[in-house]
């Protein structure tokens, strides 16, 4: 009797982990070739198709004339021998920077560079172990973006959850239309409520820092410093959370409202299952595609923000790094960090395909599947 | 007691508030149920039956104004039960229900199979195994091959998430079904088919049954009592071959001569207008506007009256 | 019509709507009023014409209403000229070449702290020999202090506070702080009281002619307070009123329209356009927006309409397109689209006619709730420093003053005052559009 049954449990379970598999595969490849054409776009568009190029031959050649004529050993050089000095300086130098093949056969070399992370060397900005290769500038910067992003989103996250589950079962009550009036709130991005609880917790009232990730000077010993790292966590992590929570909670809160008017959730009732019961698998589980679908929204929303919000928190990540390379005209690190992004994005839009995945039975099934 | 009804329902109502104003699905229902018994609810789109079947069960609307009556079951009255007592006591033990035809009454997400277990393991207190079990067995009973089991709901035809939601109904064998347009979507076929299973798990289970329908020819094979609904309210009740044979209440006489007849020449006949909203009901008899036989008296609501075995809800009759 | 009045009375229903739409409609008449009083060129003068414009008006002074919070009462800017009428001014003849002239410029000084400078612009008409003044300053408890003495050029200015002889004469105090500090009090405080300017003039021809304006600059001035280049900040926060809604409102109604057509034209022809938009799509999500303005705004040019043109054109292809491509794929199927591809209606046709007509109810709540992102996303440019150069917008206040440490010298109003109106704008739009999705979406229609 048990066999009649697990033999085709056997069977789907095996059916789900293939379809499931070739589903991550091809969203794999076609996530790469997205990331691919996405670079390449920066690439063409960081050198303005080639614009940029005209600038550096321009400086070159200035940078060159400077130089041969503070040179006192050529001052006695006739002028048509120190005009072909000059353009033999400029090709060698054009030469050096790749700058005599023509733009577009360039590009591609900028492209495979970016897509195996080659990035060149700054310009101008350097990291914090004196090293100029953009590569490693960027890598320092990344652990303290993640670590705050990370740490925030998480909080969202599961704040929002909860909240808009114990608000859906009491819907119209005060709190519910508090939350639902207090929604638009989020129109406005987080470095600006950021610049809010700054004024607020760090010029008025004093007690927290105005930025920045660590006391200056740092603490000595581990938990000093972890401690004061938290401290100086507080302000960003909130401004990201007041600005994203009120939408969350409404937008969550409306999906089980929607999800709970269903029929099989009153079936579900009709059944007789506990209220718990019927939230966790009628309510939830149904809803959790969509709720993986805007949670991605918000995460890329918030990657996109980050550049304003690490600038004006004065935090030591990408995004500051990104306005400082802006600041400084620092090409390659503006192109580094773009790319960056985009593989950033890429992996969590690829994340969240999975679970979306694991989630909805019409992946594993196939919704090609035939109806019987 | 072996003669006690089953079911005795009385003066039961259910209303609801909505923008336009407040709806009187269910408006004074009375009515009994014999055990082992099949009743066909007949009525039109919109006079309240599927409001009954949630008022039986108590599955209340968000926007709920009044809820009252008594519904007496095997003698007690389920109505004064805590909603934790009547969750556990009543609702898939005592009564279950099969929802209309919509492919939304099963969880998209959860494997068929699992959500015929629920009720077991949750009312019977099954393991997991013996749930599947009977899940198995009562797929067999209606007719869905048992790999199907492990299928969505997506995955089904029409007829087939039917016998699901059947099956689902029965696992618990409870003493009451009730089955909200149970034929309504599906093609002809099906339709007998699922007619003539439920005569055998009548008879097999002994289960009682309230059809609600607005398909009198198909439904006639089941009923062993018809009661016929109009605008929230019961007008006529009574044995099902009685009432074939001669209906009393005008309404019900309409409906059945609108019935057309394999062998008979005659042309259906229609009813003239539309029934009565159910926000603003009319204050006397609610057919009277449409009723060919209406007179004087029918500007006062009629109370229901005992009339060959039946009730009906007429002055002609008192 | 119909439908308009329907929604409109439905609107009302909410009250976060309502407030949303008088906000809204403020917003707006603020920004008709604005162009109209103060015109584009005179604006861009106001805000860019550099010193002579912005002289009369005192370095990041706080906006003159912050007075009325505080019990320290800080000191106001006040003007007077030989044009007002509390300024006197007798002409006397002494013979027949030498003219007596005096100005006399009366004030009140009310407040508790010392202005921050003080300054005394002097004109004259004369062909050849130049007017001579003497400058006296009367205090309210009767005092006379002669300020300085010198011949006066046709356009010259006095500028009293940064007067070393003066200083060295009230003891070392600087002239802001001497002429008005109290001589009975131990640390400086300022005498209350009456005061009088007197400009004592000679001129020594017929025709030659003395003009006077005298200048005390306060630490607040007007309705919106200065910044650090001394420019009048009302200027910017008004203009900033058309730029924000001109850049929001274009910007949503330029995607939402494209979005929806294509979208739409994807969904009906199907097949390889439709896996085309939907990769196209996939594509601009991996693009970081943020990142290519900066890298446009920093190497080629940071004009608004370029900046608007690239933002509309990154986010036609946004996540917006698979909500509506849901939705057609719905409308699609339905029967009265059969029946127009029955009776051999083209495919635009359908497109235009059938499909967009429904999905406009839905279009609305997403273009309103659309608009805040993007007048914040304008903002953003502004205080990553690639604000449009030339216009005066809400952003680059907040730019500024962040560039100017505002917040560590307590200068709050100058980023208060535009991220009020950023908060404003964003919550007005966003509240109406909000209350609008309610009402249109069907599925939200019975909560």
């Amino acid at each position: 009797m048990s066999r009649a049954i697990s033999s085709p449990e056997q069977r789907a379970r095996w059916n789900s982990f293939t379809k499931i598999t070739r589903y991550v595969v091809t969203r794999l490849l076609s996530l790469f070739v997205t990331v691919l054409i996405g670079v390449y776009l920066t690439v063409i568009i960081a050198n303005m198709g080639g614009y940029v190029d005209e600038i550096r031959r321009a400086q070159i050649r200035e940078q060159i004339d400077i130089m041969v004529s503070m040179n006192q050993q050529l001052r006695f050089m006739p002028l048509e021998e120190r005009n072909k000095y000059i353009q033999d300086l400029v090709e060698l130098q054009e030469k050096r920077l790749g700058l005599d093949r023509p733009f577009i056969v360039r590009s591609f070399n900028f492209l495979f560079d970016a897509m195996t992370l080659n990035l060149g060397r700054a310009q101008q900005m350097v990291s914090d172990s004196g090293s100029s290769q953009v590569r490693l500038i960027i890598l320092e910067r990344l652990p303290p973006t993640l670590l705050l992003f990370a740490t925030a989103n998480l909080f969202l996250f599961f704040l929002s959850l909860f909240t808009a589950l114990s608000l859906s079962r009491h819907y119209g009550s005060f709190w519910d239309r508090i939350i639902v009036a207090l929604s638009p709130t989020s129109a406005a991005p987080a470095w600006f409520y950021g610049i809010f609880l700054i004024l607020l917790f760090a010029a008025v009232l004093g007690i927290l820092p105005y930025g920045g990730m660590i006391d200056a000077p740092p603490p000595t010993g581990t938990l000093p410093r972890a401690l004061s790292i938290l401290k100086h966590m507080i302000l960003p992590i909130l401004a990201i959370i007041v600005s994203s929570i009120f939408l969350a909670i409404y937008n969550w809160r409306t999906f089980f409202l929607i999800y709970s008017s269903e029929d099989y959730v009153d079936m579900a009732k009709a059944k007789g299952l506990p209220a718990n019961m019927i939230e966790r698998r009628y309510i939830l589980r149904p809803t959790l595609p969509n709720i993986v679908t805007s949670f991605a929204l918000t995460l890329i929303g918030l990657w996109t923000g980050a550049i304003i919000f690490e600038t004006v928190f004065n935090w030591p990540g990408l995004g500051r790094a990104t306005y400082r390379a802006v600041g400084l005209y620092d090409t390659p690190v503006i192109v580094g960090t773009t790319v960056i992004y985009a593989y950033l994005l890429a992996i969590t839009v690829f994340l969240l395909d999975f679970i979306y995945a694991l989630v909805d039975p019409r992946v594993q099934v196939g919704s090609e599947g035939h109806k019987v | 007691m072996p003669d006690q009804k089953l079911l005795t329902i009385q003066n039961l109502l259910l209303h609801f508030r909505t923008t336009k104003g407040t709806v009187q699905a269910v408006d004074g229902v009375n009515f009994d149920l014999e055990r082992n018994h099949a009743v066909v609810v007949i009525g039109e789109s919109g006079c309240g039956k599927t409001s009954l079947a949630k008022a039986i069960l108590r599955l209340l609307p968000r926007n709920v104004q009044s809820y009252s009556g008594s519904v007496y079951l095997n003698g007690v009255d389920v109505m004064r039960l805590s909603d934790e007592q009547f969750r556990r006591e009543v609702r898939w033990i005592k009564i279950s229900m099969v929802p209309q035809a919509s492919m939304n009454a099963l969880n998209p997400v959860l494997k068929v199979g699992e959500q015929v277990a629920e009720p077991s393991m949750l009312h019977l207190g099954a393991d997991k195994e013996a749930a599947w079990q009977q899940a198995a067995r009562m797929f067999e009973r209606v007719g869905v091959p048992v790999d199907f089991l492990h299928r969505y709901a997506f995955e089904l035809s029409g007829g087939m998430r039917q016998r699901v939601a059947l099956a689902m109904a029965l696992v618990t064998a409870p003493d009451l079904v009730i089955l909200d347009e149970p034929t309504s979507a599906l093609d002809v076929l099906t339709q007998a088919n699922i007619m003539n299973l439920l005569k055998r798990i009548k008879q097999e289970l002994q289960t009682s049954f309230i059809l609600i329908t607005h398909d009198i020819a198909t439904s006639s094979e089941l009923a062993d009592s018809v009661a016929v609904m109009y605008a929230g309210q019961i007008v006529e009740i009574g044995q099902a071959i009685e009432f074939f044979e001669r209906p009393l209440h005008p309404y019900a006489k309409k409906l059945m001569a609108s019935v057309p007849r394999l062998r008979s020449k005659m042309e259906p006949d229609f009813i003239t207008g539309r029934p009565p909203s159910l926000i603003s009901p009319p204050s006397g008899c609610r057919f009277a506007d449409r009723c060919p036989s209406v007179f004087d008296r029918c500007s006062q609501d009629p109370p229901l009256v005992q009339q060959d075995g039946r009730q009906v809800k007429c002055w002609l009759y008192v | 019509m119909r439908n308009l009045k329907r929604t409109l009375a439905e609107i009302l229903h909410y009250p976060s709507a309502i407030a949303g739409l008088i906000i809204v409609f403020l917003l707006i008449v603020l920004a008709i009023y604005t162009v109209i009083a103060i015109p584009y060129q005179e604006a861009i003068r106001l805000w860019r014409g550099g010193e002579e414009v912005w002289q009369e008006y005192p370095k990041m002074a706080a906006p003159v209403w912050q007075n009325w919070f505080t019990r320290t009462k800080l000191a106001e800017t006040i003007v007077l000229s030989t044009r007002d009428n509390e300024v006197s001014k007798t002409v006397k003849a002494i013979s027949t070449d030498m003219t007596d002239i005096e100005i006399e410029i009366p004030f009140k000084y009310a407040y508790d702290t010392f202005p921050q400078e003080l300054a005394l612009y002097l004109t004259a008409k004369y062909k050849q020999k130049q007017p001579h003044v003497s400058v006296i300053w009367i205090t309210p408890d009767g005092r006379e202090i002669t300020l300085s003495d010198f011949s006066v050029q046709q356009s010259q200015s006095y500028r009293i506070s940064q007067d070393t002889r003066l200083q060295r004469r009230l003891g070392g105090m600087k002239p802001d702080q001497g002429l008005f500090a109290d001589p009975a009090l131990e640390t400086p405080t300022p005498l209350k009281g009456d005061y009088k300017l007197v400009v004592s003039g000679i001129v020594f021809e017929p025709d030659s002619d003395l003009d006077a304006k005298f200048i005390l600059y306060g630490q607040v001035y007007g309705l919106a307070g200065t910044d650090h280049r001394r420019r009048d900040l009302t200027i910017a926060i008004l203009w900033g009123t058309p730029i924000a809604l001109a850049f929001g409102l274009l910007a949503a109604l330029g995607t939402t329209v494209t979005t929806m057509f294509i979208a739409g034209v994807g969904v009906w022809f199907g097949g390889i356009l439709d896996d085309l938009i939907q990769r196209i799509t996939e594509i601009n999500l991996v693009l970081p927006l943020l990142s290519i303005l900066i890298m446009v705004g920093t190497f080629y040019s940071r004009s608004i309409w370029l900046m608007l043109g690239i933002v509309v054109l990154f986010s036609i292809f946004g996540s917006g397109i698979k909500n509506y491509r849901a939705i057609f794929l719905q409308i699609k199927e339905s029967p009265y689209i059969e029946a127009a591809r029955a009776y051999g209606a083209g495919s635009f046709r359908i497109i235009l006619f059938y499909l967009i007509p429904r999905i406009i109810p839905l279009l609305i709540p997403q273009l309103v709730v659309l608009v805040p992102g993007y007048v914040f996303l304008e903002a953003s440019l502004a205080v990553l420093g690639l604000g449009d150069p030339v216009l005066p917008t809400w952003g680059k206040i907040i730019d500024d003053a962040q560039a100017n440490g505002a917040l560590f010298n307590g200068q709050y109003y100058w980023i208060l005052e535009p991220s009020m109106l950023l908060m404003l704008t964003g919550l007005g739009f966003a509240m109406v559009g909000f209350a609008l999705d309610r009402i249109f979406n069907p599925r939200l229609r019975g909560l």
